[in-house]
């Protein structure tokens, strides 16, 4: 019986505490979270013994062999590193750490202690996202990939996270290297980073101010971002995130050299797409209806998971805590190779050094039109 | 209409009054109310991000008569929270979550009240504070259809396994007001008002039914409504707020002349618009809520315990209401008769659809 315990009891604790729950041979022993009242409520709702606001004391109170670390990102290092220290395997929600040289540490050091770590990239544990990843590995792409095309959307306005963060200047995720972004994309990065085959890619990102936002008078959050990321000029792929564009899209689109796959997350559907081409006017006929029958297909397969009581919002995220607890049990490798976790630390490092260099960039021309004009009329000059 | 000048109430006209959720549906009529009663010194307390402009124009509308000030910040920092009560006399915390997640729902409602109550100790000004909860978290699975619900009602014991953030959260914030109270002398009471209507509230009450499906399906029968029009919950909040002499004690807030679910759903279509809509009988609606519940559970929430039997006892059963304390021991009366309120809230409503 795997003893675990959850540190930080905001919304996401409360997804972990369910699937927990779901999981045989585990055993929720304590909560904390540094406003004890947070950590009393779901220690009632979840019928868990130790509750409080102190992480020392829950390590030795209720000895878990499993920490799950669900606080804000800015805390993961030095709570996953306690955690370690104390014995204890980590499971550590996106994003994993502020960067890739903390990423690095507290990887080197679960190794050193022979402890197992995974990150909160539960996406990549959805059915569809497992079906996608089994016809790659049977061969369907017909080789390395070529290009891979990653949306992650958000939908700002239709949020209580977003008001919040919006409408408080000292939120948590405004002191974040990446702000916003560094909250959210890390689910749409880690989707490419598990097909580059090297660590040595290119990054050109360009990132801005959404026009919505800046009409709300926001200057710092950036909400509109598009990447190009190349794997020695050889696989490349797109990665877009977008607060205004719509439908808020959660897709991967996979090419090889000789077919693709097109996963939708919001839909749970995955279409292959055939490579090869139908003669004549056959090229306008058939694919359609062999694209509504994968669609169909889809809708069966998603109807029958529901009806055998397998469909949860949240099955990504117990598939990969089963798997994290199976390889902590059997001594098998974590769900999540280190390799891709480093490397979309690496990648989102540089996107958001280069937004920095970008904005920079920006405030340094504005500063020079203001002089140019002499007229440091408008509060964008001002500022 | 008593004021200050005449009545008894335990604060006088220049004592400093903190509302927060000043800019919610209630807020700005609370702020009305007070100055209506007397009380000239508000502050008015609200988030960074909120819609001023309903307490702006009753800010513009006392401008002369009464000080009223507003503070913008988060519940949830112990340094706004000190700032904000620095000095006041009285705290009617309307502030509310209308979150669906529990950590969430729980962090807005019962943490911020916790700072609330933990600021007011240390300036040793507070003379009541004024706790807004709700009929959510009465359980009423107990009450016979003969007696009514009013404030020696049992509240809920087993909120955790309601599957309701909102009264999960707003049993826990009466608890909590209830301790800081016994340990620390707090003095408090609690007001439960209804369902709270009015211009500016588009949605109907879920206690008539439910469009959640694309057919609104009309669950509330012959029910009676526990409406209670916003200028006349107001009042009752700020009454029970100055009133001397009832520390501790609860106060449910209904109208008088309550409509049935059936007679509101049909004035509704016939002076706001027309939609389709179908009654489902009690005991049909107890089946699927039923059922419901238990497939959830079965199936470990593959779908979230929405529709249950706790919901259907607190929202959707025959029940009773009574405003007898609030009239007794506060002398409330409506401000606002229901034909008047209303009406005002139709017209309100078709205004918005045409908007």
């Amino acid at each position: 019986m795997l003893r675990v315990a959850i540190v930080g009891c905001g919304k996401i604790a409360d997804s972990h505490a369910a699937q927990i729950k779901r999981i045989a041979d585990c055993e929720i022993v304590g909560v904390c979270d540094r406003e004890p009242l947070m950590a009393r409520q779901l220690a009632e709702r979840f019928h868990v013994g130790h509750h409080g606001g102190e992480l020392t004391e829950l390590l030795t109170v209720a000895r878990p062999d499993v920490v799950h670390i669900t606080t804000p990102p800015g805390s993961h290092f030095e709570v996953t590193k306690l955690c370690l220290e104390q014995g204890c395997h980590v499971y550590v929600e996106k994003p994993f750490t502020l960067n890739a040289a903390d990423a690095r540490t507290l990887l080197a050091l679960a190794d050193e202690k022979g402890l197992k770590a995974t990150v909160g990239h539960d996406d990549q544990f959805t059915h569809v996202t497992r079906r996608m990843r089994e016809l790659i590995e049977s061969g369907y792409l017909g080789g390395s990939p070529v290009h891979m095309e990653s949306y992650y959307c958000y939908d700002l306005g239709d949020s209580a996270y977003a008001r919040a963060l919006l409408s408080d200047k000292q939120h948590w995720v405004r002191r974040l290297p990446g702000r916003l972004l560094h909250n959210i994309i890390s689910h749409g990065i880690a989707r490419i980073a598990e097909y580059l085959s090297s660590d040595n890619v290119t990054v050109v990102a360009h990132g801005f101010v959404s026009p919505l936002l800046r009409s709300m008078g926001e200057t710092e959050i950036v909400d509109e971002l598009r990447v190009i990321i190349s794997e020695e000029e050889r696989t490349t792929a797109y990665f877009t995130f977008s607060s205004q564009m719509r439908p808020t899209l959660h897709q991967f689109r996979i090419y090889g050299p000789q077919n693709g796959l097109e996963l939708d997350h919001d839909h749970e559907t995955l279409v292959r797409l055939r490579g090869k081409s139908f003669k004549s006017y056959a090229e306008k006929f058939i694919p359609p209806v062999l694209l509504a029958s994968q669609l169909f297909g889809n809708l069966a397969t998603n109807m029958r998971k529901f009806l055998a009581n397998d469909f949860h919002m949240k099955s990504g995220m117990k598939c990969l805590i089963e798997s994290f607890y199976r390889s902590i049990v059997e001594g098998t490798p974590p769900p999540i190779p280190y390799r891709e976790i480093l490397l979309t630390a690496r990648i989102m490092d540089v996107i958001f050094a280069q937004l920095d260099v970008q904005r920079a960039q920006t405030q340094g021309q504005v500063r020079a039109s203001c002089l140019a004009t002499a007229t440091p009329t408008s509060s964008e000059c001002l500022s | 209409m008593e004021s200050v000048d005449q009545e008894p109430f335990i604060i006088g006209p220049y004592d400093l009054v903190l509302v927060t959720g000043a800019t919610g549906f209630i807020g700005p009529a609370v702020v009305e109310s007070l100055v209506r009663h007397g009380f000239r010194n508000v502050r008015a307390f609200t988030r960074p991000s909120s819609d001023l402009t309903r307490l702006e124009a009753t800010i513009a509308h006392h401008q002369g008569s009464a000080h009223i000030e507003i503070v913008k910040g988060n519940l949830i920092s112990r340094e706004d929270c000190v700032a904000a009560t620095r000095g006041a006399a009285m705290i009617i915390h309307l502030a509310r979550s209308g979150d669906k997640s529990f950590p969430e729902a729980f962090l807005n409602s019962v943490v911020t009240t916790r700072n609330l109550l933990e600021s007011s100790l240390l300036h040793r000004s507070l003379r009541r504070f004024v706790n807004v909860s709700s009929f959510a978290v009465y359980s009423n699975r107990h009450t016979s259809r003969w007696r009514p619900l009013d404030e020696s009602s049992p509240v809920e014991e087993r909120v955790e396994s309601c599957g309701d953030a909102y009264r999960f959260a707003k049993v826990k914030q009466d608890d909590i007001v209830s301790d800081y109270g016994r340990k620390f002398g707090i003095p408090h009471v609690t007001v439960r008002p209804g369902s709270v209507y009015g211009p500016g509230k588009v949605a109907i009450t879920g206690r008539v039914g439910i469009d959640t499906f694309g057919l609104f399906l009309h669950l509330g029968g012959s029910n009676t409504i526990p409406l209670t029009y916003v200028d006349n919950c107001a009042d009752a909040i700020v009454l029970a707020g100055v009133t001397a002499g009832v520390e501790g004690e609860v106060f449910n807030v209904v109208d008088d002349d309550l409509p049935s679910s059936r007679k509101f759903l049909y004035l509704y279509k016939r002076h706001v618009r027309r939609f389709a809509s179908i009654y489902v009988p009690h005991f049909l609606s107890y089946v699927l809520c039923s059922l419901w519940e238990n497939y959830s559970n079965w199936s470990e929430g593959q779908l979230p315990p929405a529709f249950n039997r706790w919901r259907w006892h607190a929202e959707w059963k025959k029940t009773r209401y009574s405003n007898e304390k609030l009239k007794l021991k506060l002398g409330w009366a409506p401000r606002v008769p229901t034909p008047e309120g209303l009406a005002r809230y139709f017209e309100s409503c078709r205004g918005a659809r045409h908007a």
